[in-house]
């Protein structure tokens, strides 16, 4: 039986990314890459730095997974989905928190980090983002 | 200008083959092309795309040289996703086109019915970036599914429209011996089937098959000292590349990559897409039917079901589409895939396709995708 395999020193290099969603932007056309590289694979441009994505985002469009892959098994049916952010960067992202009707595109989600897999019994349990529908505070 | 001719076509019917692994089915194929004679191959590529994972077995080119009792015979594996079988027919097209080879085998093989469900849905999702989408738990059957969503909503058409592939790909396939799904299906059928990821249902995916074909590329110099009883020209063969995440795409409803394939393919032979008859589509999602079809521009966009409906893609229509079934009903033995849709062809262009021959074809064609047209290949097959 394969599983998903999360190795610690993967997990370990894309912690900024998936806990914080520390991504590099093109300053040149403004791409954004998940993770480090010193050229933007839209212009070729090496003008490329550090950067965060807001912690909200608007819901594009959405789809449950309802026939899950290794390690996955035991959350399905799970919703995905499509976020766009206000600059216009779209991602692939777990969406928690509700049901699948409740959703809406167009709609403002924010992220939260959320525990994604387990690698077994004695293995690495990972963490990431997932984003939710906004929870409004008084 | 050299020319590069398939010479001879091997297939086994797609299946659950219990009993063989990667390697008998390998000899299996290769003996069905008993029309060649003799052997004398300057190179051999072999297409597979997940069986380091699945088998645990790499660097089938020694292998499979060992397994044919061709050792000494230079030989590599070929890895693209889905499309893994084109793209080793494009390396031996370009091969031969070098002059560095005059005589070429080609083989596709797969073997999917050694996994388990949640690995059948795993494995091809491995041709996305798995750091991001894979790693999420996202499927490659959920991007399609919102494609398929975003394709619905924009054209304002009912599920139907896209739908109705899969049980064109049945009728199809029911008529065809080495299919896989050799029944056929009605449109009630596909929309009650289970849902995989809304709005896509089960019988609008495939499901896991084994399989291996084989096809053997000569220059025109070998082919007048081999002994061979039909022959079809290889005459165009091209691939390109997209952003791999299609909702990054400018449009994630226009298949770029597969647009620039085909027309530098047909650009080789300076054929229009009219003059092709028989086309075989990467359908491994029913979206991607619809996507193809407007992408290569025999449809108008959002109208493929119209035309569907109007039989355009049927015996008798402008084009036939997947006269065997496609990946929907003759199987999707993931590497093997592109080598099948080219023996296809070769079946075709020589009246050997039996009850499911299109006549009077002089060209045919296909288009074969890795990962949600990531990247694609296309080929273009002439009568001789």
């Amino acid at each position: 039986m394969l599983h998903a395999i999360f190795r610690p020193p993967v997990n370990w290099r894309h912690r900024r990314f998936r806990y914080g969603l520390v991504v590099w932007r093109c300053l040149n056309c403004g791409a954004v890459h998940q993770y480090a590289t010193r050229i933007c694979r839209r212009c070729r441009s090496n003008r490329v730095a550090e950067d965060r994505l807001p912690d909200r985002a608007r819901l594009v469009t959405l789809t449950v997974v309802k026939n899950p892959p290794v390690s996955f098994e035991k959350q399905a049916p799970y919703i995905v989905g499509l976020v766009e952010f206000e600059d216009g960067t779209k991602m692939l992202t777990g969406i928690t928190d509700c049901e699948p009707e409740e959703l809406k595109p167009g709609m403002e989600l924010e992220r939260v980090v959320r525990k994604i897999a387990e690698d077994g019994e004695s293995g690495l349990i990972v963490y990431g983002y997932k984003f939710r529908p906004v929870i409004k505070r008084r | 200008m050299r020319r590069v001719y398939a010479a001879g076509v091997g297939l086994l019917k797609v299946d659950e083959r219990w009993e063989q692994s990667i390697d008998s089915m390998v000899t299996q194929v290769v003996d069905g092309l008993t029309e060649v004679r003799p052997w004398k191959i300057d190179s051999i590529y072999v297409a597979n795309a997940v069986g380091e994972v699945l088998q645990s077995q790499a660097n089938l080119g020694a292998i499979v040289a060992e397994d044919l009792g061709l050792v000494g015979v230079p030989a590599v594996r070929v890895e693209a996703g889905g499309a893994s079988g084109a793209a080793a027919l494009l390396a031996g097209y370009q091969a031969i086109l070098s002059g560095l080879a005059d005589t070429v085998l080609v083989i596709g093989v797969e073997k999917l019915s050694d996994a388990t469900p949640e690995e059948a849905v795993f494995l091809p999702t491995l041709s996305e970036r798995y750091d991001y989408v894979g790693f999420q738990g996202v499927t490659e059957a959920a991007i399609a599914a919102m494609m398929y969503r975003m394709y619905l909503e924009r054209y304002e058409l009912p599920q139907e429209m896209v739908a109705q592939f899969p049980v064109l790909m049945h009728e199809h396939a029911s008529k065809a011996p080495h299919a896989q799904y050799q029944f056929k299906t009605t449109l009630e059928n596909v929309l009650s089937s289970p849902i995989v990821s809304p709005p896509l249902r089960r019988l609008e995916t495939t499901a896991p098959a084994d399989g291996a074909a084989a096809i053997l590329l000569c220059s025109s110099d070998a082919l007048s000292t081999i002994q061979h009883e039909q022959v079809v020209e290889l005459a165009g063969a091209a691939s390109s590349t997209d952003v791999v995440f299609p909702m990054e795409r400018e449009d994630p409803l226009k298949l770029n990559a597969a647009a620039r394939a085909y027309y530098e393919a047909l650009a080789r032979p300076g054929i229009s897409r009219d003059d092709v008859k028989v086309l075989e589509i990467h359908d491994s999602y029913s979206i991607l039917a619809s996507l193809i079809l407007e992408s290569i521009g025999y449809s108008e966009l959002g109208a493929s079901g119209l035309d569907v409906k109007k039989g355009i893609y049927d015996y008798g229509g402008k084009v036939v589409i997947n006269s065997f079934g496609g990946l929907k009903a003759r199987g999707h033995p993931l590497g093997a895939t592109g080598v099948y849709q080219a023996v296809e062809i070769f079946l075709q262009l020589t009246g050997r396709a039996g009850a499911c021959q299109v006549d009077g074809a002089r060209y045919g064609a296909m288009v074969s995708l890795s990962g949600l047209g990531s990247s694609a290949y296309a080929l273009i097959m002439k009568e001789r």
